[in-house]
């Protein structure tokens, strides 16, 4: 028997092991699915080839014109009837579809970051802030600012209703004051008054310079908007007007609300691309919301209180990260999403202005030559809109999995 | 010699749909410097949240402090503003929760967020704060404490990480250390030591620290002082040797009682309160605890007993009868 030799064993401390990064675990998870790798595929190759086209291959379409090629099937060799080649055919303008269906891929991804961006920036931020204050005490600076934006939500419906865009401004002052003198006279009832007669006096007598309905219905408006400023002024108050506006903006049916404000901004992608991204803000604050909710009241966001850091740092550098992941994913759904819409309003005609390449326009424009057999004029702007579509979605499934497990359905 | 913290009729309210929650009913006690106070008392009954309500810390709404003072070398903090309060906060007390598995952040290292309460009250540079984390874990007694900066929360023990806790809470030298059950989620060789970690820092640094617990045999090695609480108020209090060996609240017998002890004989029943604490959305009018006590008589339902200083200004009891109670001594 051989002696055991106590240095013959080399002890592994297990805390020496090679540490994964959450994220570097979630990219690991993503790329070990088939699913998501196709879709990572597709939206890659989606993203190439709109950058690509648009910074390499010049294309003009409003000098793309050639009645000699009219809806002509695709070709891959050049013939004495059509000299050029055509993979995806052309259009009834004579026009290559391949081209405009790659060149329109670049629209569609600037729909898509735009209008995602737009929900996400103001949804988050309305999300944090909601669902933060939901249950905590703010500060006077914090109290100004959001009473000043209760206050602007609020004058902007009376605008809109008495078309006196000097009530934005009044109804803005107001929830500032509230919001300022909450300290002063908080708990008394003049202070209830005092707000209510205030609102009513200024938007009345502003209103007055149009005439004297107008300023009937501003008045009432200001002394209910006064009334409501000034009864409870905590984080809850400003958690429920808010909530309840999100709720107004989803209860409408969302392609109606998205057509109703491109009507009334006006056609063109960029309007196309507030009008989504306008529409997809609730669906971003309530989600936010919700998972502030959730971690709002962990321990580690009362031991940052406890050390003293100011309610900013908290909401961004403790929460923030903490609810990151299913944002990532709405974000990669939102996108597919953004981009079915953009596609439905193009090819309701209320999207891109039409010589611009953009695939639901092109649909629009060519669905009515399917009965004369021209298949491929439909064909391929479809397959781009779906194709694209199932990369996001297939891609934020995978995320889905790969960053929070237990969320899988 | 003025105390370092005077407590005066404190009262916070939770404001729910099922009615007011009467969490702290009237807490008065005063504090001096260098003093671990124990504060005692079963689960509910507004040990927590009289120490949070100090911090101003309670969720609000549905929560608020009706009522009372809390003076800190010589500042009423219920009078500060939410954004003075940010500043005495950690700086002036610092707090330890009770589970050390959700008290760091899981999503940033434990060096970032010990450095983050440092430079938030000091003005020093990274590297500086880095520093003195580094020397922090060392003195809370974490093995290669300058190594272990960049660990994420995950990679600690639930002991290191109470003690990563207590090295945020010691960051800017608070004047008073508010511990909530720092040790009841870890086992009793770590309490053991955290315990001894605490006494040692505490004569080193010689902050006053308010320990929270239910376990009066934790207090018992560590407190100068001990509240016991029940339904929100303050029942008994005193310096340690009087509540322990000249028990004069029924309750306090009792949670002495539920204790178990080496010397006992094998095969003693441990003693047990019976009954449930009051709802506290329904306080009885008299003593809180007159339902539950053995020695209740007709007044202890009608009138709740006032908390009444007895031999000297080192003892105090809210009972009507603890003169007859005064008997019984406690094993």
């Amino acid at each position: 028997m051989s002696q055991i030799n106590p240095e013959d064993f080399t002890v592994t401390d297990f805390a020496v092991r090679e540490h994964r990064s959450l994220w570097g675990d979630a990219w690991r998870r993503l790329i070990s699915s088939n699913t998501a790798r196709l879709g990572m595929f597709i939206v890659v190759l989606f993203i190439f080839s709109a950058a690509f086209s648009h910074y390499f291959w010049e294309y003009e379409p409003k000098k793309d014109l050639d009645y000699s090629l009219k809806l002509k099937a695709p070709n891959l060799v050049v013939t004495e009837e059509i000299p050029s080649i055509h993979p995806f055919g052309t259009d009834k303008l004579g026009r290559d579809i391949f081209r405009r269906v790659v060149h329109g891929g670049w629209n569609s991804l600037r729909v898509g970051i735009v209008a995602v961006g737009i929900s996400l920036f103001f949804g988050g931020i309305i999300g944090l802030l909601t669902g933060f204050y939901e249950s905590t005490t703010m500060t006077t600076v914090e109290r100004i600012v959001l009473y000043g934006i209760t206050g602007f939500l609020l004058g902007m419906l009376s605008a809109w209703i008495a078309n006196q865009f000097l009530q934005l401004v009044v109804f803005t002052v107001i929830g500032i004051l509230a919001g300022y003198f909450e300290g002063l006279w908080a708990g008394k009832y003049y202070r209830v008054i005092f707000f209510g007669v205030l609102g009513a006096l200024l938007s009345f007598g502003l209103a007055l310079f149009t005439g004297l309905s107008v300023a009937l219905i501003c008045g009432s408006l200001g002394l209910l908007a006064g009334l409501l400023l000034s009864v409870t002024l905590d984080g809850r108050f400003f958690s429920n007007v808010m909530m309840r506006v999100m709720d107004m903006i989803l209860s409408f049916p969302g392609y109606l609300l998205a057509i109703a404000i491109v009507a009334f901004l006006g056609p063109g992608l960029s309007k196309g691309m507030i009008a989504i991204g306008v529409v997809g803000i609730p669906v971003y604050a309530r989600l936010t919301r919700s998972a502030v909710l959730s971690v709002v009241h962990k321990e580690y966001i009362l031991a940052a209180h406890s050390v003293g850091e100011s309610h900013g740092r908290i909401i961004f550098r403790h929460i923030t990260p903490n609810i990151l992941s299913p944002i990532i994913v709405q974000t990669t759904m939102g996108l597919a999403n953004a981009i079915l819409s953009a596609a439905a309003l193009g090819f309701l005609g209320l999207g891109a202005i039409p010589p611009e390449p953009e695939w639901g326009a092109m649909l629009g424009d060519s669905y009515r030559y399917l009965t004369s057999g021209a298949w491929w004029a439909v064909l391929f702007p479809g397959l781009a809109i779906m194709l694209s579509v199932l990369g996001f979605n297939l891609l934020g499934d995978g995320l889905r999995d790969a960053l929070d497990p237990k969320l899988r359905l | 010699m003025k105390p370092l913290l005077d407590v005066k009729n404190l009262k916070t309210r939770f404001y729910t749909q099922d009615g007011v929650v009467k969490a702290v009913n009237d807490v008065s006690y005063s504090m001096n410097s260098g003093e671990i106070l124990g504060v005692v008392g079963e689960s509910g009954c507004g040990k927590s949240v009289h120490a949070l309500s100090m911090m101003q810390l309670i969720p609000d709404p549905p929560g608020k402090i009706t009522n009372g003072e809390v003076w800190l070398d010589g500042r009423d903090l219920l009078k500060l503003t939410e954004e003075e309060m940010q500043k005495v906060r950690g700086r002036e007390i610092a707090m330890i929760f009770q589970d050390p598995m959700t008290s760091l952040n899981p999503v940033f290292t434990v060096g970032f967020q010990i450095i983050e309460a440092i430079q938030l009250h000091n003005d020093m540079t990274h590297d500086e704060a880095a520093h003195r984390a580094g020397e922090l874990l060392d003195l809370v007694g974490i093995p290669g404490a300058a190594d272990r900066l960049n660990d994420y929360p995950h990679q600690f023990s639930g002991g290191m990480r109470q003690r990563a806790m207590i090295a945020m809470g010691l960051s800017c030298e608070p004047k008073l250390l508010i511990a909530d059950e720092p040790t009841t989620a870890l086992d009793v060789t770590i309490q053991a030591q955290i315990i001894d970690l605490v006494k040692k820092l505490q004569k080193e640094l010689g902050m006053a620290i308010m320990w929270i617990t239910h376990d009066l045999g934790v207090v018992a090695e560590l407190a100068h002082n001990i509240n016991v609480m029940y339904a929100g108020s303050i029942i008994e209090t005193g310096k340690i040797r009087n509540i322990y060996k000249k028990t004069r609240h029924p309750y306090t017998i009792g949670l002495l009682g539920s204790l178990p002890r080496l010397d006992d004989s094998p095969g003693t029943e441990l003693v047990s309160i019976p009954g449930l604490p009051p709802d506290l959305l329904d306080l009885p009018e008299g003593c809180p605890f007159a339902a539950r006590c053995d020695y209740r008589v007709e007044r202890c339902l009608a009138e709740n007993p006032p908390l009444v200083e007895i031999d000297g200004p080192d003892h105090a009891v809210a009972c009507w009868r603890w003169e007859e109670i005064a008997g019984v001594e406690s094993k």
